[in-house]
């Protein structure tokens, strides 16, 4: 059962994002990654971790994906020019990472897998322990964010 | 599912999102594939952390996931920026540091 | 050794003065003063030098290191007085100060400043003419031989701008460098055979058989090159004939006396090395006779008066090496000491003539034996003696050069030496009679030469008839040499004065007919020998020689070595750097300032990275 769910899932992975590279209309190709970060949550879920499968379709798909369609409506999504530059040495390279990392991949020795991971209790308490400071500073980097992007992208630039 | 074909799957749309990133054009299309990358290594890291059951895996992927969303924020600023100094968000023309 | 010590350093001390102090060197006479006052220092130094080792009976060595060496003998300077090298030294510092005094009329028109300038060339010729002498090695005496090719440059060219004068004293300097590459080589291939510079050391070495063979031909022949080059044997004396554009004192000094005798000087010193080489003595003598000969051919041709001079000298100097090849180096000697008596004589007698006629053609003067009676009565004593006319010292010198070449068993050469005496006498009578006594007038004003001028000319007029007497007192100097060399020949078989004398005289006589008395039309003679006559004024086209091996061979390798280093050596670099422009502007293109383009680069370090990680 679980295996049928990993070859659907990765089918549509895979297509989503062939479909995220070659899409003509960047627009299509946002909602193509949405495809991909919901099939990721799929994975998540399929891996026993539920909790960063909804982490990962809110703040992805609702957060990140919003704001990449404000700014393509903004900054304009270009349709007339051709989609690639130097395709083949693109396409190239990306066979010859792939194959590395595959076969590097392969070579892996195969454990069972343990109980599975499931806790979001455990991920809780990870978070305000063990990581408290990571946590914090990221709200830090957060704050940095907003205002770096507000000062970059803001209109009157005479300050 | 075995861990090695999660990675071999990993894998795949990692090399998928690092063509997007090497012959996209526009800049936006650049940074709809590095997200594609980002996905792809977090998809490695929970399959990793699952075959060995250690929860620590998803904080990493949870701090990622935040960490990427200020990026792309960021990111986002910038092209606008761009769009409106250089009048273009084509990568081709936004050259420079030509040597 | 103060007294050889103060020879050296009155000329140098007046050159360091004269040249270090402007104004003092600019001041005219009191310039004059300085360097007349230094050569007589050393004039007096030397003759205490003579005195004393004529009375100690034994040469006089003084030397200090001058480059240690840890393997092998330290080259050492010193200062070698011994009967050869003390009397030298009078020669030289009593020519010079005659010179000197001779030129402060002679010079007298020239501005202060060239006066001056006069008088610190002479001083450093002066210098190194001494060092020369007095020093105790070769290589010494190699470098004071170039600083007196330098001194002699400078004052060819005194008056350098005049075009000609300036060529003259680039061709002497050139001519007589070509020598001293021989002459260099030589040192060293003895040195390297012998281990050493000093000639005491070396002449021991030779007797004792350690410095022998191919060696020591090829140091002697080298050294003998660098004499060829100074002396003006054939075919080096190309430069001599030119270097009359130089003031006359000048003349007499260098190009009589001193300079041009210190190849001859060189090769009496190094008598015993070429008594164990007779193939380079040979040569040395060859070309001796060979040079004599072709001299005196060309003076016969020659009109004006400072030439005929230097094409004298060229043959007295073949005259000279001949005996040092034939074996007989103290004859040799004697004759460069009468030599340097009569020649610098009659350069300033013939200084005196030009000085009052204002020209050097001896066929525009004419009449002057009642206007300038001293200046002929000393221009006849120089003839007399330059003929070798009993009892001039001329005489005796000349005669013991021939008996020495006799005796060694070179009857051509001798009979060649003979017949040139006889050319020598006919020429110099031709040239004094003409001048003195011919039938034109004289152009200008001519009066008799002021003081300055005539007590020079006296002084050596009266030495170039005593100083032969009894013929043994200056080769009695030698017996203080470091190389006594006894006259091993007997005494020289009777009928070679009487050879010699008639030769003379009928070289004399001759002229005497056909200039004086015109018994014969000599321009006749000339004309109906039209095509020699030609080759002689082309002085045997050797001049010419030289500028065709120049021309066509020198200057077309040069050119051909040029274009080499501008097309071959330099298109080699040129196209390293067409290489490095090509492919920087081909590697430029990889910084495309698009990021992208880097990424590749980055994609690129992870498969790397991968594949050095965990292997395919």
């Amino acid at each position: 059962m679980s295996d049928l769910a990993f070859v659907a899932l990765s089918a549509v992975l895979l297509a989503a994002a062939t479909a995220v590279v070659t899409a003509k209309s960047l627009f299509r190709a946002t909602f193509a990654l949405s495809g991909v970060l919901v099939a990721t949550a799929g994975f998540y879920l399929l891996l026993t971790a539920p909790l960063l499968a909804a982490v990962q379709v809110l703040l992805y798909t609702g957060g990140v994906l919003t704001l990449v369609v404000f700014a393509l409506v903004v900054a304009g999504s270009n349709t007339e020019d051709a989609r690639w530059r130097k395709p083949v040495p693109a396409a190239l390279m990306s066979l010859a990472v792939f194959a590395a990392l595959a076969v590097s991949a392969r070579k892996l020795p195969e454990t069972p897998p343990l109980r599975g991971l499931q806790s979001g209790k455990d991920v809780g308490r990870l978070l305000f322990s063990d990581y408290l400071v990571p946590f914090e500073l990221l709200s830090v980097l957060l704050l940095g964010a907003v205002f770096g992007a507000l000062l970059i992208a803001r209109k009157d630039r005479s300050v | 599912m075995t861990l090695g074909n999660l990675l071999v799957v990993a894998a795949g749309v990692f090399a998928i999102g690092l063509f997007g990133v090497l012959a996209r054009r526009h800049a936006i299309g650049v940074l709809l594939s590095i997200e594609l990358m980002f996905n792809a290594v977090n998809l490695a890291i929970v399959a990793i952390a699952w075959s060995k059951g250690l929860i620590v895996g998803v904080v990493l992927v949870m701090f990622g996931i935040a960490i990427t969303v200020a990026e792309i924020a960021v990111g986002l600023a910038l092209v606008l920026l761009a769009s409106r100094v250089a009048k273009s968000v084509v990568l081709d023309d936004l050259s420079e540091l030509k040597g | 050794m103060i007294d050889a010590v103060l020879v050296l350093a009155g000329p140098l001390a007046a050159f360091a003065l004269l040249g270090i102090v402007p104004p003092l060197r600019r001041s005219g006479k009191p310039a004059a003063a300085v360097a007349i006052t230094g050569i007589g220092v050393s004039l007096v130094a030397a003759v205490a030098l003579l005195t004393r080792i004529h009375a100690a009976g034994a040469p006089s060595i003084a030397e200090i290191v001058w480059a240690p060496m840890t393997t092998g003998p330290s080259i050492t300077l010193g200062l070698l007085a011994d009967g050869l090298s003390a009397s030298m030294a009078v020669l030289v510092a009593f020519i010079a100060l005659l010179v000197q005094v001779y030129s402060l009329s002679y010079m007298k028109d020239e501005p202060k400043p060239s006066f001056g300038r006069y008088y610190t060339y002479h001083s450093l010729f002066a210098f190194a003419m001494l060092g020369l002498v007095l020093a105790h090695n070769l290589l010494q005496t190699y470098i004071f031989w170039e600083l007196v090719g330098l001194g002699s440059y400078l004052l060819i060219g005194f008056w350098f701008e005049k075009p000609e004068a300036s060529r003259a004293a680039l061709k002497a300097f050139w001519t007589t460098r070509l020598g001293d590459v021989g002459f260099a080589i030589g040192i060293v291939i003895l040195w390297s055979s012998a281990g050493t510079f000093t000639f005491t050391e070396l002449f021991a070495k030779v007797d004792g058989g350690a410095l022998a063979g191919t060696a020591l031909v090829l140091g002697v022949a080298g050294i003998y090159l660098g004499a060829m080059g100074k002396s003006a044997q054939f075919p080096f004396h190309i430069w001599l004939p030119d270097a009359m554009e130089g003031p006359t004192p000048v003349s007499a000094l260098i190009h009589a006396a001193t300079m041009v005798a210190a190849g001859v000087y060189l090769m009496v010193r190094i008598a015993p090395l070429l008594a164990h080489t007779p193939q380079v003595a040979t040569v040395v003598f060859a070309i001796g006779v060979l040079t004599a000969f072709l001299a005196a051919s060309m003076a016969l041709v020659e009109n004006d008066i400072k030439r005929i001079l230097a094409f004298s000298t060229v043959s007295q100097l073949g005259f000279m090496m001949a005996a040092c090849g034939a074996g007989a180096p103290s004859a040799a000697y004697f004759h460069l000491v009468t030599h340097a008596f009569f020649k610098a004589l009659l350069f300033l007698v013939a200084g005196s003539l030009i000085h009052a006629v204002h020209t050097n053609d001896i066929f525009k003067m004419g009449r002057l034996t009642r206007i300038m009676p001293v200046t002929c009565a000393c221009f006849a004593a120089g003839a007399l003696a330059l003929s070798g006319v009993f009892p001039t010292a001329g005489f005796f010198s000349k005669d013991e050069m021939l008996a020495g070449v006799l005796a060694a068993g070179h009857p051509v050469g001798f009979a060649i030496l003979l017949v040139t005496a006889g050319i020598t006498a006919f020429y110099t009578g031709r040239a004094f009679f003409v001048a003195t006594m011919g039938s034109t007038d004289s152009p200008g004003h001519p009066h008799e030469a002021p003081l300055p001028m005539k007590l020079p000319l006296v002084v050596l007029a009266v030495l170039a008839v005593v100083a032969g007497v009894g013929g043994r007192l200056i080769p009695g100097l030698f017996a203080t040499s470091i190389a006594p060399l006894a006259e091993a020949h007997g005494h020289a078989p009777f009928f070679v004065p009487a050879l010699a004398t008639v030769s003379a005289l009928a070289g004399l006589v001759l002229a005497y007919v056909g200039y004086e008395r015109r018994g014969f039309d000599p321009a006749a003679v000339r004309r109906s020998f039209g095509p020699l006559v030609t080759v002689l004024e082309r002085r045997w086209y050797v001049d010419d020689v030289f500028e065709g091996v120049y021309r066509f061979v020198y200057l077309k390798v040069s050119n051909a070595i040029g274009w080499f280093d501008r097309f071959i050596v330099d298109g080699v670099v040129n196209a390293v750097t067409w290489g490095t422009w090509l492919g920087a502007g081909r590697l430029r293109t990889l910084q495309s300032g698009r990021v992208q383009d880097a990424l590749y680069a980055t994609a690129f370090g992870l498969v790397l990275i991968v594949w050095l990680a965990w292997g395919w």
